[in-house]
């Protein structure tokens, strides 16, 4: 016990007297994904644009189903029309509308005539241009609900009707899909950071010699080195949380803290016991890869098969759940379905002990797996 | 230089290896640089000697005989394939953490973290010895003062010059003070001035009563520092026995090549 805690402890002095390996796995990714995240939210939503429309004998029922805070219509002459196409090419107007005479009259008067012979509204726009084009779909689909209701037979979704999941279990499922994946990402990259450094690197050096021959176990260096990893990686995973906290309602319009005031403290518990086992799963793995590598760098290309398939696994969510309680014996899997279950409101806690339980077992296999690596000559000296 | 019987029976045995066999798998990329084609390299061909506690034992051989093989299989690093080795009584096979505990072992394959300073890794060891507190600092300073790493006891690792990095190694491997000292080419590669300090070092624990195996292909250094000498030859021993009985009143380099000119032509 002694030694796993000084193997621990010296595990975090190297971690975190180095500059480089603080900034590189803790303070980086966070930011990155901050910036990114951003980045993103501001080009898939940008702020609503405000259109510039002139329009030759302005129509107010059109004028009515524009949104008013975007949508600037300013009345024009007949004569002005060459002028005014020259503007929306020119890019300081938007679209140009020419109704015909009595449009709204039109409208109340109703009937029918055949295509070509009806009375014509002229939309000119700048397809070159995305704001014009957008003035374009937006005027052209208020147009098409003026001349829907005028033959009216039926409304869809006008007096009733709508989605039926709240807006609050609309948001849950969403970050049921999102965040087990998120989750999983952060840990694995997080451990493929300092990992095959700690392991492969050691045997790469032939540090790991010097502390062989002291009296210590294998299995406690295993242990030491494997705590040590996990706390580590959990620590550069909460990193990129927070970069993704504070980014995430940029990118995804909803404020993540509402979504995550939705658990029970009993929940977050769970979900704690759930990523410490996840945690613990992927170290193990990604450090038996590291041992069984031969360099730092063959340790790093070994762990990417690995993290598509983690990452394939976290969003399977996305595509399929169950409730079979057999898929809690998978490991990695039973993480990620545990997971979702929280998030989305459903948590069952017999999942969650048969998920737990399991990944116990998986972890003192890997744990005995990969102290049997250690005290195997083939493995720490084939260079 | 006969001893008596009497002599004999009351020196205490505490290297003794039995019959050691080992055979590494050569990788193609050894192969090339062997220029074998054998796929397999007997390293230890039923290798057995005896080192007697209070001693200097040396093990002399060319590069390639064997014998940093046989000192990692002393210091548990690898595993004989066959045979089996004791040292201060413990089976390298079956108690190989009591053999680790009861050595201080020192190779050039054996690194220390360029990352850290020598003080930190003096602690850290230190407490997988089991040492703790003031023992543990006193035991610095006193290896640190011997070997004049005080100065550069902050000084990261991958800073020190080679010589420093093998003073700090070896006060490393001998923190625990250990009754068994087992050094492969101790003074490969380090300047005179350093050199000096290995040997005086080594002689000055044999004055303590510490038991001494170390491994080198320099004659002068079994001249000045061996009681008793092993010449291997791959993989097997040639000629064993004290220093005036291995070298027959020959300078020992001589006698060396007597030895080898009769093992390998087999006369
Ligand atoms: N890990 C290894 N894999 C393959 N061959 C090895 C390995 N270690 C040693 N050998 C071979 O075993 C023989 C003995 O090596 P070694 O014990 O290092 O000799 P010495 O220390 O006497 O120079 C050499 O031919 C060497 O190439
Ligand atoms: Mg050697």
């Amino acid at each position: 016990m002694k030694n796993v805690l000084a193997v621990l402890k010296k595990e975090f002095a190297r971690f975190f007297r180095d500059k480089r390996l603080v900034v590189g796995t803790l303070i980086l990714p966070g930011l990155l994904i901050f910036v990114l995240y951003t980045v993103l939210g501001s080009v898939i939503y940008s702020p609503a644009e405000s259109y510039t429309v002139l329009a030759v004998r302005p129509s107010a029922a059109f004028s009515a189903l524009l949104d008013e805070s975007s949508f600037t219509v300013t009345e024009i002459g007949e004569e002005e029309i060459g002028e005014a196409k020259k503007e929306v090419l020119g890019g300081s107007a938007d679209l140009l509308a020419v109704f015909p005479e009595n449009f709204d009259d039109l409208l109340s008067e109703g009937g029918f005539a055949p295509v070509g012979q009806a009375p014509n509204v002229e939309l000119w726009y700048d397809s070159s241009s995305v704001s014009s084009s957008s003035a374009y779909s937006a005027a052209a689909a208020a147009l098409d609900a003026l001349e829907e209701g005028v033959s009216n037979r039926f409304d869809v979704n006008i007096s009733a009707g709508g989605d039926l999941v709240s807006a609050a279990e609309a948001e849950a499922s969403y970050f049921a899909m999102l965040l087990p994946f998120l989750i999983l990402t952060f840990l694995y990259s997080g451990c493929m950071g300092i990992a095959p450094e700690s392991i492969a690197g050691e045997k790469e050096r032939g540090t790991i010699a010097t502390l062989l021959v002291t009296p210590i176990k294998r299995s406690e260096l295993v242990i030491g080195k494997i705590l040590s990893l996990s706390a580590l990686s959990a620590l550069s995973a909460v990193g990129s949380f927070i970069g993704t906290f504070l980014a995430l309602p940029r990118l995804a319009g909803g404020s993540i803290g509402d979504a995550l005031s939705a658990y029970s403290v009993g929940e977050y518990f769970a979900l704690f016991a759930v990523m410490i086992s996840a945690v613990l799963i992927i170290v193990s793995l990604i450090s038996m890869l590291s041992a069984y590598a031969k360099s730092v760098k063959e340790a790093a290309s070994l762990c990417v098969p690995l993290m598509i398939v983690v990452m394939l696994i976290g969003i399977s969510t996305m595509f399929f759940t169950t409730s079979a309680p057999a898929v809690f014996l998978i490991p990695v899997y039973n993480c990620v379905q545990v997971m979702a279950e929280i998030f989305s409101l459903r948590f069952s806690a017999l999942h969650l002990l048969i998920a737990l339980a399991s990944n116990l077992v998986y972890i003192a296999l890997l744990v005995w797996a990969l102290t049997k690596m250690f005290k195997s000559e083939k493995v720490v000296f084939n260079r | 230089m006969e001893e008596t019987p009497a002599e004999v029976y009351e020196r205490r045995e505490i290297v003794r290896a039995e019959g050691i066999r080992k055979t590494f798998s050569l990788s193609r990329k050894q192969r090339l640089i062997e220029k074998s084609k054998e796929k397999k390299k007997v390293a230890l061909d039923g290798l057995s000697f005896t080192a007697y506690e209070g001693e200097i034992y040396g093990l002399l051989g060319p590069n390639g005989a064997g014998k940093t093989t046989m000192l990692r299989i002393l210091a548990t690093l690898i595993r004989p394939d066959a045979g089996d080795a004791y040292v201060a009584g413990h089976s390298v096979l079956k108690e190989a953490d009591k053999v680790r505990a009861s050595i201080g072992f020192l190779t050039s394959e054996l690194k220390l973290e360029d990352f850290f300073t020598p003080s930190y890794l003096f602690d850290f060891f230190g407490k997988l010895h089991g040492m703790e507190g003031a023992a543990l600092a006193r035991r610095k300073e006193e290896l640190f003062a011997k070997f004049g790493i005080d100065r550069f006891a902050e000084v990261k690792v991958g800073d020190l010059s080679t010589g420093m990095k093998q003073k700090a190694s070896i006060a490393v491997s001998i923190i625990h003070d250990p009754s068994v000292i087992i050094f492969d080419e101790p003074t490969n590669g380090l300047d005179v001035l350093t050199a000096k300090t290995v040997t005086d070092f080594l002689q000055e624990a044999k004055a303590q009563g510490k038991s001494i195996l170390l491994s080198t292909h320099i004659f002068s250094l079994v001249e000045k520092l061996c009681d008793r000498v092993g010449v291997i030859i791959g993989g097997r021993m040639a000629a064993e026995g004290t220093l005036a009985e291995v070298s027959g009143g020959k300078p020992l380099e001589d006698a060396f090549f007597d030895i080898y000119k009769r093992t390998v032509t087999g006369v």
